[in-house]
């Protein structure tokens, strides 16, 4: 449909269209390629990565998360604009290269699409121009009217200007082309009506002069093209190169979920590094920077960490931000000879750019990145952070103290290792073995310290051991030959010491042999499952005894001798770091008579108990609540009188807000194995 | 500016239920983790921050076994630049004295301005070493030292005194300054840094290099009898739920006077 107009042969000041459109398409394109490049420097300046494996894996994940966007209703209404709006540009691409094509010789078609599938492809995308434009007209008012909170920027207002902007030249972009098309109806003298927007606009042109309309098909088409020029070329500069990288980012994606990434993927030996850690972005590996370039600020991370909720200075996405904000601020794109050049002039992030109570904020929970529909990575950035204020003495007295005594007695209480199994001897009714050199059993039930020293924790290890004994599994515990998981050492950035306990562990678990280690803790699961080397068979408890119930080997047949409604809290290091969900919900709901509600914010959206990790030790200040006490009011909220944890950590955190929050007798916390073994 | 820091090699007690030996002379050690004596980690950070500001060297030094050796490795991990250990198997045979005898004729060849030892021992709690060590090098020296700054040749020190009371000298170095927890912060070593620490150089000298006679090693200090404190009378325990516990506490406090 041209009706006349020719733009490839048209001439503009004696220059023929053909001739402007090349020199679109070349100016354009090269300022595009040299953007792109001073990009990849940056990324190519980073640190290596391993991205590469299970490609098969990672192709179905580029398609579910990628292409369909599985992520994105996680916000209903946005999200599925969201996806309209990226399959509209999905569809339309076709569309452009057509366009630009026309520009160049006239008739232009793509291969195949010259009869009736290039009909049925212009129906296609007439349909999708017009979800695009009324997408993006919901979106603008969205934004202006509705102004969702997660949008707002602490550091920056700038930031907002660019979302207005390509939203404008998306809806701009969708207008001229329709606008194209409508003259040209109009032009051709025919009814279009199975182009919808097209026909509907083309109403609007009725009575316009031959002239007049070839005049407007010329214009927006020039317009056209030339926006979308703009568009690419806008695209890396901002947030908006999410368009380019966001499928790549999500194909690259971090698979191995729980495990912490080693100081550096080259190097084994960290001795052989000069220094560990992330200290400036050039430190940080390609893929973390590509997620720097990857962020949409959508702000869905931010809108779900327990430690932004609760106001303690981390917003993960300003995080990115900042970073981001920096990087392309010392690497411009255009600088004179000899100035914003690279290399080992970016300072430390730390001080300049971020705040050590940022880093030190993050209670690793997981939150934002189970939401980041781009699949960004928060924690092994963090943590990368936390190795480099480690190993340059950035680090608070209190964590000093508390990596002192792991270093010293294998536990952060500086105990002494030989009393890690005293606490057997209040348990009178069940004989637990702790195994010596040579010694043999089915299960190693790794008690790790909390339930070794702490006397209300004890009580979770004890009943774990009564379960064991009832299910006559074949057990023992290593005592004092045990070490900390070191869970939280590697956490909170001393990889050294990480790596001296995991020895001691690792050395102690080859004296004797089992088939598979139970642990108390969903931390000291996660790190000997995802962290240890080797390939040991390692079950939470909640795992490890369920079967015995659906086997029948354990009946719960007495009723619960109290009238709570119980809600079950998702542990962030069982729940999503390891996706067992299900495992504690079965085991619960096994007990005769329980009362169980759901809290609203449960399984992969479980909100962080306030952290085991290194929120122990440590206030962070500017809190204005603690994450425990947030929680502690939701399940209050659901109805609940009891809540349900499966980690010793949430259990401490709880039990003090419960206090702090003055809801003593109406409401409590108990372990699922306490409450569970109490019905045997 | 050369500092020569002498540090020992303490067990944690915090935690620990201690047991007596068998001569009744001391107590078990082998259930015990060691660690650097905390007065001396603010004493070798203090002597590092020095460094940093005025030039010179570090020196640590340690009288033990190797195992011993540990505490020099942290210090060389935090920034010393050499550490001397003087090889002594068994520790016990010296008291206060005999250490600082040994610590002084080391110290005496070594080229220094300064000399920090920690202002006592975590483990016997004398803090004797520094003063005596002072006596026999014949230099001057500040007990409780939570300030320092040089002066051309001299150094200020902030003395800690009784009630709250601070002292100011102003010494003429070289001198000897017993340092008192808090003067500084003390850094974070890390494992990866004691690590790499192991390359820095760590000379061992035997007792008999250095020509002491057995007899001016001799304990001045005879220990009778190392107990328990005997249990005493007079405690009470409260039991009850915490709003009678408190009541009756309150109760007491009342009756005792110390609240009206």
């Amino acid at each position: 449909m041209h009706y006349g107009v020719h733009p490839a042969l048209e001439h503009y000041l004696g220059i023929p269209g053909y001739l402007i459109t090349s020199c679109i398409l070349i100016v354009g394109l090269a300022i595009f390629s040299y953007i792109i490049y001073k990009r990849y420097l940056l990324l190519r300046s980073a640190r290596p990565d391993l991205r590469f494996d299970s490609l098969l894996r990672r192709f179905s994940d580029l398609i579910i998360y990628g292409i369909l966007q599985k992520r994105q209703p996680r916000y209903l209404w946005i999200g599925i604009l969201h996806i309209m709006i990226f399959w509209g540009f999905v569809v339309l691409s076709l569309r452009t290269i057509t366009l630009y094509g026309i520009g160049l010789k006239p008739g232009f078609y793509l291969p195949f699409m010259g009869g009736s599938l290039g009909e049925f492809y212009h129906v296609f995308k007439d349909i999708f121009e017009i979800i695009v434009l009324f997408t993006c007209i919901a979106a603008v008012l969205r934004r202006a009217i509705a102004r969702p909170a997660r949008y707002e920027f602490k550091h920056d207002k700038a930031h907002k200007f660019g979302a207005y902007l390509v939203l404008g030249l998306i809806g701009f972009l969708m207008l001229t082309d329709i606008t194209i098309d409508a003259s040209a109806i109009v032009l051709g003298g025919e009814s279009a009506y199975w182009l919808p927007a097209a026909h509907s606009a083309s109403y609007l042109l009725h009575g316009l002069g031959e002239d007049t309309l070839r005049v407007l098909y010329r214009w927006n088409y020039w317009l056209h093209i030339l926006t979308i020029m703009f568009f690419l070329n806008y695209l890396p500069l901002g947030k908006h190169f999410h368009i380019m990288t966001a499928v790549p980012n999500v194909f690259l994606r971090k698979l191995k979920k729980g495990s912490i990434k080693p100081p550096r993927w080259d190097v084994e030996d960290i001795e052989e590094l000069d220094s560990l850690g992330v200290e400036k972005i050039e430190d940080f590996t390609w893929k973390h920077v590509l997620d720097f370039y990857t962020c949409t600020e959508c702000g869905r991370c931010s809108d779900n960490c327990p430690a932004n909720t609760v106001g303690r200075p981390l917003s993960p996405m300003e995080v990115t931000i900042k970073i981001r904000d920096d990087a392309y601020k010392r690497r411009p794109l255009f600088a004179l000879k000899g100035k914003g050049d690279p290399g080992d002039q970016s300072p430390s992030l730390i001080g300049n750019v971020l705040e050590p109570d940022e880093v030190w904020s993050c209670t690793t929970c997981g939150a934002c990145e189970e939401e980041c529909p781009v699949f960004i990575e928060y924690i092994d950035k963090m943590i990368d952070l936390r190795r480099h204020m480690v190993e340059s003495a950035m680090i608070p007295k209190d964590f000093q103290d508390a990596l002192m005594r792991f270093e010293k007695t294998g536990n952060p209480f500086g105990k002494p290792p030989s009393k890690r199994g005293d606490w057997l001897e209040e348990l009178n009714d069940v004989s637990v073995k702790i195994l010596q050199e040579g010694d043999e059993a089915d299960v190693l039930y790794f008690v790790d310290s909390y339930a070794s020293f702490d006397p209300q924790i004890q009580q979770m290890a004890m009943a774990i051991v009564r379960g064991l004994d009832r299910a006559r599994v074949s057990f023992g515990i290593l005592g004092p030959r045990e070490s900390d998981s070191a869970h939280q050492v590697r956490r909170l950035g001393e990889e050294g010491l990480f790596q001296l306990l995991v020895e001691a562990n690792i050395e102690a678990f080859k004296t004797c042999s089992f088939k598979q280690i139970v642990t108390t803790d969903p931390h000291a699961f996660n790190t000997l499952k995802n962290d240890y080397p080797g390939d040991l068979v390692v079950k939470h408890y909640t795992e490890f005894f369920l079967p015995l119930i659906e086997s029948g080997l354990l009946k719960p047949v007495k009723p619960l001798d109290t009238a709570d409604i119980y809600t079950y809290h998702d542990p962030c290091y069982l729940g999503r770091h390891n996706g067992i969900y299900d495992a504690p919900r079965k085991l619960l709901a096994s007990i005769p008579g329980i009362r169980i509600v759901e809290m609203q914010r449960s399984r992969d959206r479980s909100f962080c108990c306030g952290g085991g990790d290194i929120n122990l030790w440590y206030d962070i200040e500017g809190e204005e609540m603690r994450m425990g006490e947030k929680r502690v009011a939701m399940a209050q909220e659901a109805g609940a009188t009891a809540i349900v944890s499966a980690c010793p950590f949430c259990l401490l955190n709880f039990d003090d807000a419960i206090k702090t929050s003055g809801l003593e007798g109406k409401m409590r916390v108990i372990d699922l194995m306490e409450l569970f073994v109490s019905t045997l | 500016m050369d500092i020569v820091v002498c540090v020992k090699r303490v067990p944690l007690t915090e935690e620990v239920d201690l047991v007596i030996d068998e001569q009744r002379k001391g107590i078990k050690k082998d259930q015990l983790a060691f660690v650097l004596n905390d007065w001396d980690n603010y004493a070798i950070e203090e002597a590092i921050l020095l460094k940093e500001k005025h030039d010179g060297t570090v020196t640590a030094i340690t009288v033990g076994n190797e195992d011993d050796e540990e505490v020099l490795r942290r210090c060389l991990a935090m920034g010393a630049d050499r550490a001397i250990r003087i090889d002594v198997d068994d520790m016990g045979r010296f008291d206060s004295y005999g250490i600082s005898k040994i610590l002084s004729r080391v110290v005496k060849d070594l080229p220094f301005d300064l000399v920090f030892t920690g202002v006592l021992a975590d483990d016997d709690y004398s803090g004797m070493v520094g003063m005596m060590m002072a006596e026999q090098l014949k230099i001057n020296h500040a007990n409780a030292v939570i300030a320092i700054e040089i002066e051309d040749g001299k150094a200020r020190t902030t003395s800690e005194l009784e009630g709250g009371l601070s002292e100011v000298s102003l010494i003429e170095l070289p001198a000897l300054l017993t340092i008192q927890t808090g003067i500084n912060e003390p850094r974070y070593v890390s494992i990866l840094g004691i690590r790499k620490a192991a390359k820095k150089e760590l000379k061992v000298m035997d007792l008999s290099d250095l020509g002491i006679s057995d007899e001016e090693l001799s304990s001045r200090t005879i220990i009778e009898e190392v107990y328990l404190p005997p249990e005493t009378e007079g405690a009470q325990i409260l039991t009850g739920d915490a709003d009678k516990i408190a009541s009756d506490f309150l109760e007491i406090l009342t009756k005792k006077g110390v609240m009206e």
